[in-house]
């Protein structure tokens, strides 16, 4: 009775001083509402895709009851899905149709198909895949469905999903050329659909006749990718799989359409979905931590500022815990009230993007957003969590006011950094530098040691954040004060009043600063690595080059290699393919090319035995393999193949350079029983003697026009095309970022509007004795810019050190180029600033407004 | 009762001023129509009981509140008629203040102070002056140290001696002595008289403290917003008892 009596006094206490001081806890509110909007809406996003695209693929595939396929499939690092070995048709096939409860079964040949669209462009490409397979004659085994037009029946006839019809201006009629990679005349005679959507998200799919298929796609006719069964009525999904995989040669596996559903759609969340969900949640998780120090700092203040009114509440006989509770219960109702402000906003953002995404050509199927349980208690559960943590430090401060202080003048928090602490957070820092730098060190880099220094380094950040702030705005200061006289130095004097509230302020701005630098410095030595290891491997003039299959795309045509090397402008020519093979139990992918020529475009390093004479059983390999292998020249290692056989090989030589190479060099002579799809991902050229770039580009460009004009890039291009996705990527990530920096900004303005509620009587005496409003203003948005300036270059050296640790850790070869880009930063710095002088805007111009008697006459 | 000028023109005055805080039922009147000239050169006390418009008379004079209707001048300038800006300017320009407490900015040293309206004008301090200022009030040895450091009659000094900076036409305070100890107070009143006597500024005090206003030439006493009366080379003891008569009459009333 007596607790609940005190817990309601508590709470009373609390609830009517948020009510007194709403305008403070603004700058919380909207920081805790940004946080759990951007978390809600990243939750309910992601279900909402899942679900999507779980009902689309159940609608396209729900009228195959079994797949048949090969065991035997090769995975590598770089792609999870593998590479499947073929089946033959016709005796499968036969196999299949006799066992019972087998209504259809249809072969289902697929492989890369990339369209021209009416531009000439390629249409996709840019990471989803370009499908191409025969259009299968069953309705209800094709998971395509015919929206206009007719099936393909004659030679150069194809279906084409609607969506990239659109996208590539394509229309029932019209000729175009698809790649497959060799180029192949077709005519577009019907539109399809996928699970009623316009197509598998952003996968392309060219449906064309099976003779077609199999001849373009298949190494050899009379082979398929996979059996589609339909069952009997009857006979269940699970016991047709069975009968079939008991009916079926060894090598050969049945698995019900619902596990084939399920493996397409983990391909497709596993390509993008998940990682842009993770993306999303570790930015939303930025946007919090950035929040935390803006609630922190606000609720430091306000119990700074109550100190009296605590000291009062104890004076008269509140109990510690019950002071502590009060605010406690201040930050539980903030959290709330914005967390569930934020779940509506959350809901709203994905609704949004849900109306956004197909208007920018990314298709977000249709229908209902998905709000679950979890995506409304977890941000509900963190915005109410991060409001109280954050309070704690300042609540248990509050309990601990001392009666007496009610009576005494006090100041509002202890400005002295103790020597502890900057002890503490130098050897915290130097030990962080020292492990970093040790785990980045040449020699044999260790991401562990790296990320343990990395961590040390920003905990030394935060503890040493006071003393910094003292140290930076008086750095800074100085020339603002030198050059706006007393305004700057009084902005100047503010700004280092309360060391440890600039410092929580500044920190917020700090991390968002600190992940933008470390994107732009880490992005630009990616860039510069690029640039690097095609300087040091592309001996070449000019590359020809195109996304492989599993980044979209078909890859060059086979024949163009041969075409470009028959040129009189052209010494060497030469296609590098890409096979895959089990080597010593893991997946490995192979180049294929001819090694006697490799050295004429490629700079291989130093080369131990000799690339002539590899034939048909002999094999290159990088030193990094060799080394690890144990392997030099004279050594026999087995490969398997996707096609089941195993082949022994022997190591005729060692070559040092392999960042452009790849790690396994075999001879097309060696890869062709085992080949799949022809193609070649790479052409590299040299020039004639005494041809100029010109000349001998605008040849190649010639001959690359009559096989699907992929596009011919001087090395310059070649190596920014290497590294073209990182833009991309950047400005998404920057974007997403602009919320932590939204929210720093946020706290910088609260934390400034409730310091100059604090000097409220000294504003007052500043106007009356001649300080005019324009000078008031310049002041607080200079002390702003000063706190935002000490936060942007914290951040900027914390993210270079941060991005010049990650390039190092990452770097196991030790080739890895670090550079800071200086425009960019230079950009970031000024960003940063400018957030300054916007968060000081509203503040200045609120104090500016302050009646001058009756700021002097405030208690 | 009208205010005369006695042989010297007004460095500040007020004409017809009223003040009216609020509207409907809560209006009140805290100047009634008040003229006064506070003549130059010489030491003026007002005082009157709380709520008798004493501070509302000096905002208004000092162009720090603006008057419902009337005339406040400074000098030959009509504060009515000027901005924002141009008020704050003038303040800082031709007007000195000393308020209750909290005259000092925390951040700045004693010297940067005594300065402070100097340097938000951009202008330079007159050496000269600044230095005889800052012997008069006895803080040589305090220049660089912060205001915590001071004690309250020290804070109050420099207070006087940045309102005398700028060499003004008129210096205004505001209960200077009303956080004082008696000593203290008592040199803080001494250098405001000698401001007056041996600088020859004008300075105009509000104060409720009969012990205070003997130090002025001439006390104005105000009631219920309206002049009431004037003494000139008051003493403690009739300044209180004019006060007590003042009250009496507004008991009985």
């Amino acid at each position: 009775m007596r607790t609940n009596g005190s817990t309601r006094a508590a709470l009373r206490i609390s609830l009517a001083s948020l009510r007194a001081h709403r305008r403070r806890f603004a700058g919380t509110f909207t920081a805790v509402l940004l946080g759990v909007a951007f978390l809600a809406g990243t939750l309910v996003m992601g279900d909402t895709l899942r679900a999507s695209f779980d009902s689309m693929f159940g609608s396209a595939t729900s009228g195959t009851d079994a797949v048949v396929r090969s065991d035997s499939v090769i995975t590598t690092a770089d792609d999870a899905m593998g590479t499947r070995r073929p089946l033959r048709t016709d005796s499968v096939l036969r196999a299949v149709e006799q066992v019972p409860g087998v209504a259809a079964a249809e072969p289902g040949v697929q492989g890369a198909g990339q369209l021209v669209g009416s531009d000439g462009e390629p249409v996709g490409g840019q990471g989803p895949p370009t499908l191409a397979g025969n259009w299968m004659q069953d309705d209800q085994l094709n998971p395509y469905e015919l929206a206009e037009g007719r099936a393909p029946r004659a030679h150069g006839e194809v279906v084409v999903n609607r969506g990239a019809a659109e996208s590539g201006g394509l229309k029932i009629g019209d000729t175009t050329t698809l790649r497959t990679p060799d180029p192949l005349q077709v005519k577009v005679v019907g539109l399809a659909t996928f699970g009623g959507e316009d197509g598998m998200a952003q996968t392309t799919f060219t449906g064309m006749t099976r003779a077609d298929a199999e001849r373009y796609l298949m190494p050899e006719r009379g082979m398929a990718a996979s059996i589609s069964v339909r069952a009997a009525d009857g006979t269940s999904q699970e016991e047709l799989a069975r009968a079939l995989d008991a009916a079926l040669p060894g090598g050969i596996e049945a698995i019900t359409g619902q596990e084939a559903a399920e493996e397409n759609l983990d391909n497709l969340s596993g390509q993008f979905l998940t990682l842009f969900t993770s993306m999303l949640l570790v930015f939303s998780g930025i946007a919090l931590l950035v929040a935390v120090f803006s609630i922190y700092n606000t609720f430091a203040i306000v119990v700074a500022q109550r100190a009296r009114e605590n000291a009062l509440l104890r004076a008269l006989g509140a109990a510690r815990r019950q002071v502590l509770a009060a605010t406690l219960t201040e930050a539980a109702a903030v959290g709330l009230a914005a967390s569930v402000a934020g779940l509506g906003a959350g809901v709203g953002i994905a609704a949004g993007l849900q109306a956004l995404f197909p208007a920018i050509g990314f298709p977000f199927p249709e229908g209902p957003l998905v709000v679950g349980a979890v995506s409304m208690l977890l941000p509900l559960g963190v915005g109410v969590l991060v409001c109280l943590g954050s309070a704690l430090l300042p609540a248990v401060r509050a309990g601990r006011t001392a009666p007496l202080a009610a009576l005494r003048e006090t100041a509002a928090e202890t400005a002295r950094i103790s020597r502890g602490r900057v002890s503490a957070g130098v050897l915290l820092g130097a030990g962080g530098l020292a492990t970093a730098a040790f785990g980045a060190g040449a020699g044999d880099p260790s991401v562990p040691l790296t990320a343990t220094g990395a961590v040390a380094v920003l905990a030394a950040f935060l503890v040493l954040g006071p003393a910094a702030a003292v140290f930076a705005v008086r750095a800074l200061g100085g020339p603002v004060a030198r050059l706006r006289g007393l305004t700057g130095a009084l902005a100047q004097r503010n700004a280092l009043r309360s060391p440890k509230r600039t410092a929580a302020t500044a920190t917020a701005l700090m991390i968002g600063v600190a992940v933008v630098s470390l994107f732009t410095v880490f992005a630009s030595s990616l860039k510069a690595t690029m640039d690097e290891t095609v300087a040091r491997n592309f001996a070449g003039d000019v590359a020809v080059s195109t996304p492989g299959f599993g980044a979209g795309g078909s890859g060059l045509s086979p024949g163009l290699a041969p075409a470009v090397e028959k040129l009189p402008e052209v010494d060497t020519a030469l296609g590098l393919g890409r096979g895959v093979a089990r080597v010593e139990g893991s997946g490995r992918e192979l180049t294929v090319a001819d090694p006697a020529r490799l050295p004429r475009v490629m700079n291989l390093g130093a080369v131990q035995g000799s690339l002539d004479g590899l034939g048909g059983d002999g094999l290159a390999v990088s030193a990094d393999q060799a080394e690890d292998h144990g392997w030099q020249p004279g050594s026999t290692v087995e490969l398997a193949f996707t096609d089941g056989q195993k082949q022994r090989f022997t190591v005729r030589a060692v070559y040092g350079t392999s960042e452009l190479t790849g790690d396994y060099v075999i001879t097309p002579e060696a890869w062709r029983p085992h080949r799949t799809q022809d193609s070649d991902s790479l052409l590299a050229v040299t020039f004639a003697d005494g041809v100029s770039q010109g000349e001998g580009k605008a040849a190649v460009e010639q001959v690359a026009e009559r096989y699907g004009s992929p596009e011919v890039q001087t090395r310059d291009a070649y190596a920014q095309s290497a590294a073209g996705g990182i833009d991309m990527m950047l400005t998404l990530v920057y974007a997403l970022l602009a919320l932590a920096v939204l929210i720093a900004l946020l706290g910088i303005a609260n934390t400034l509007t409730l310091a100059l509620h604090e000097r409220t009587r000294e504003l007052g005496l500043l106007r009356s004795v001649g300080q005019t409003r324009g000078q008031l203003r310049s002041m607080v948005r200079w002390e702003s810019v000063l706190v935002a300036a000490f936060g942007t270059v914290g951040g900027l050296g914390l993210g270079g050190f941060l991005g010049w640790a990650l390039v190092k850790a990452a770097d196991s070869r030790g080739t890895s180029v670090f550079t800071l880009p200086p425009l960019q930063l230079a950009v970031v710095a000024l960003v940063g600033v400018a957030a300054g002088l916007a968060a000081g805007w509203r503040p200045a111009r609120r104090a500016a407004r302050l009646d001058v008697l009756r700021a002097i006459a405030t208690e | 009762m009208t205010a005369t000028v006695t042989g010297q023109p007004a460095a500040a005055r007020v004409t017809d001023a009223v003040k009216v805080y609020g509207s409907g039922e809560t209006e009140v009147r805290a100047l009634d129509g008040v003229t006064i000239g506070f003549p130059a050169g010489r030491f003026t006390a007002i005082m009157g009981p709380s709520g008798s418009g004493k501070s509302t008379l000096m905002h208004c004079a000092a162009g720090l509140d603006t008057l419902t209707s009337g005339e406040a001048h400074i000098g030959g300038t009509e504060l009515g008629a000027l901005s924002d800006n141009r008020l704050t300017l003038l303040r800082r320009e031709r007007v000195g203040f000393v308020f209750q407490a909290f005259n000092l900015l925390p951040t700045l040293t004693v010297a940067e102070n005594i300065t402070l309206p100097q340097d938000l004008a951009g202008s330079r301090p007159d050496p000269e002056w600044t230095d005889a200022l800052i012997d008069v009030v006895g803080l040589r040895d305090r220049l660089r140290h912060r205001p915590a450091e001071l004690s309250g009659g020290q804070q109050q000094r420099v207070a006087v001696a940045r309102a005398l900076a700028g060499r003004p036409d008129v210096v205004f305070a505001d209960e200077p002595t009303g956080n004082l100890d008696s000593r203290s107070g008592e040199e803080v009143l001494g250098l405001l008289g000698s401001a007056v006597r041996r600088m020859d500024r004008t300075v105009v005090m509000v104060t409720h403290d009969p012990v205070a206003a003997a130090h002025a030439d001439e006390v104005v006493f105000l009631a219920d917003g309206r002049l009431a009366g004037r003494m000139a080379a008051p003493t403690a003891e009739r300044v209180l008892d004019a006060l007590k008569a003042y009250d009496r009459k507004e008991a009985g009333s």
